[in-house]
């Protein structure tokens, strides 16, 4: 594609009228994820289908929508926290998975399993989430050299904190019993297909709670983004803001991680999809990475389930997607800049 | 008064003292630039008055005693154009001076009036064609002047400037100073930092000579710029001329 093409796309979306693409995207795509798959359910027919106790009613109501949910969920906590984290840090190479949200949440999930057994289920989602924090806090704490934080140490901080749960987790998966081991590794691949409405209602809170928050301080993401000594000079409390920021992104990717196990590259490809769509206009990149997130994640689930003749683990298709992808937006937006 | 009055203002890195006993004041309207070789502590200086490093010492802005505001408080009454500026991002420049907005908007986002207000000042600066470029893409000269818009807009009372003519051809520092020439005349008090004392002769109105170790002089420009206060802070010779009441300094090295 010629940067003219480029350049022009975006003068579309810059008008107003087709900000609305940014709604419709992932509605269209919810419904067509909806009527998709292997008992296939006409658009036109869902809308009754909710009242009728049918055999679709149950495919949609009790299998896909939760699922549906869960991905758009979790599609826009990751599209936003991966832009919110790369704006603030000032560098697009950042995700809240490099932060070691991603190894705080498995190693805590094994955990769980490890000494609970699978009979207690209902606490790998608690568990997981609260490593997930745990990973963080040490990660910001770690960041700090002489009561200064520096964004380049966090990167290494989250790292090191990577590579510690990864090998608390590896010792899990060698000490306890092969089923328990088992279990594990499937709740480690990220999947949706395990999604019921519980996991919706435990997930979702929290998920609003870290969106909405970093909705908030968007402009402020942005004035953070200028460097530390511009942003206090444009009246921002550096040190506390990006604290919170971080915070919020991680509640947000925490309380998603915790339910579908860890779902590789969203995070990082959301925010430059976004980018490569609208520029990197600060009033328009977070809302618009929540939409772009979560019509992703839709779009991936619905390959993973219609693909092949067996479900594909969606992690899997995220990653095989996204991995490429990430090369072509990389070197596209390294164009644009030279 | 209204501009800066600043007060007895030490700082030190540790052991070495970097000035002490400073005081000045620039009323509104006036340049004060801030003359010393490398490492004399010009920057330290800018950083102190900006907040960015705590002296001891008392500074006022107005009638505001400056360690008594809050950080947005204070993004109100001071602007900073600092030294060198790396990008993160491609913003274009119309968002990038909208920053500026931040102190104002708080958790809000930029209004139309703020957007005009934006084009207002670009379009003083000569920049009104820039508007829409990504920022990533401006030369030396032109980034300088965004910055310069980023700290209008957010209409301050003094407007701090780390070497705001560093890495630019005569042409493009000629444009920079004028534009502070026009920028102190609207009423702000500007304090910049600079190496080359002729620019500084003929552009502000007050001057501060500092050395390693203290300073040398403060004052009107005749008065500070002289040869033997030029040999003692750069160790260099010169000879001073005077034209149309301007002073110009020429170094005696044939």
């Amino acid at each position: 594609m010629s940067v003219e093409f480029i350049h022009v796309f975006r003068k579309i979306l810059d008008s107003q009228k087709y900000r609305f693409g940014f709604i419709l995207l992932p509605l269209l795509m919810f419904l067509v994820y909806l009527s998709l798959g292997k008992y296939a359910i006409s658009p036109s027919e869902i809308p009754s289908i909710f009242l009728e106790d049918t055999i679709e009613h149950t495919i949609i109501f009790n299998v896909r929508l939760p699922r549906a949910i869960e991905a758009m969920l979790f599609g826009a906590c990751m599209g936003i926290s991966g832009a919110a984290l790369q704006t603030v840090l000032r560098n697009p190479l950042v995700s809240p998975y490099i932060l070691g949200i991603s190894s705080g949440a498995a190693f805590g999930a094994a955990l769980s399993i490890a000494l609970l057994g699978a009979g207690y289920i209902f606490l790998i989602q608690p568990s997981a989430i609260l490593f997930a924090l745990i990973a963080i806090a040490i990660t910001m704490s770690l960041s700090k050299f002489r009561g200064q934080f520096l964004p380049t140490s966090l990167v290494l901080a989250g790292i090191v904190v990577s590579a510690l749960f990864s090998g608390l987790l590896s010792l899990i998966q060698i000490l306890v019993e092969p089923e328990k081991t088992q279990t594990i590794v499937a709740w480690i691949i990220g999947r949706l297909y395990t999604v019921t409405w519980r996991d919706v209602t435990t997930s979702a809170p929290l998920a609003i709670v870290g969106i909405l928050g970093l909705l908030i301080f968007r402009w402020r993401i942005f004035a953070l983004s200028m460097g530390d000594e511009e942003a206090k000079s444009l009246g921002i409390n550096v040190g506390r803001e990006r604290m919170l920021i971080i915070l919020f992104a991680s509640i947000a990717t925490a309380s998603v991680v915790s339910v579908t196990g860890i779902i590789g590259w969203v995070c990082l490809i959301s925010p430059h999809i976004t980018r490569f769509l609208v520029g990197s206009d600060p009033k328009v990149l977070l809302p618009a990475s929540i939409s772009v997130g979560a019509s992703f994640m839709l779009a991936a689930d619905l390959l993973s389930r219609t693909v092949w003749t067996f479900e594909i683990p969606v992690g899997i298709i995220t990653t095989l997607i996204g991995a490429p992808m990430f090369l072509y937006l990389m070197r596209r937006a390294a164009h644009e800049w030279g | 008064m209204s501009g800066v009055k600043v007060r007895n203002l030490r700082f030190s890195y540790g052991e070495r003292v970097v000035f002490e006993n400073l005081s000045f004041e620039v009323e509104e309207g006036e340049i004060l630039t801030v003359l010393g070789p490398n490492g004399s502590g010009k920057t330290t200086l800018i950083k102190c008055l900006n907040r960015l490093l705590r002296p001891t010492g008392t500074v006022f802005i107005d009638s505001f005693e400056v360690t008594r505001l809050n950080e947005k408080e204070f993004a109100k009454l001071v602007g900073y154009v600092p030294q060198a500026h790396s990008p993160a991002f491609p913003y274009r420049v119309v968002d990038v001076v909208l920053s500026g907005r931040t102190p104002h908007l708080g958790f809000s986002m930029p209004t139309k009036d703020d957007y005009e207000l934006a084009y207002e000042v670009l379009d003083k600066l000569g920049l009104s064609n820039l508007a829409n470029k990504p920022y990533t893409q401006l030369s030396g000269g032109e980034l300088r002047l965004v910055l310069i818009a980023r700290a209008l807009i957010q209409q301050p009372r003094i407007l701090l400037l780390d070497e705001p003519t560093s890495h630019l051809d005569l042409k493009n520092k000629i444009v920079v100073l004028k534009v502070l020439k026009e920028i102190a005349k609207d009423g702000i008090a500007v304090v910049m930092s600079e190496h080359d004392p002729n620019l500084a002769s003929i552009f502000s109105d007050k001057v501060l000579l500092m050395c390693k170790g203290g300073i040398v002089g403060y004052g009107d420009v005749r008065d500070v710029l002289t040869a033997e206060n030029l040999k003692r802070v750069y160790g260099v010779d010169v000879k001073i001329f005077e034209n149309n009441g301007r002073r110009y300094v020429f170094p005696d090295i044939l």
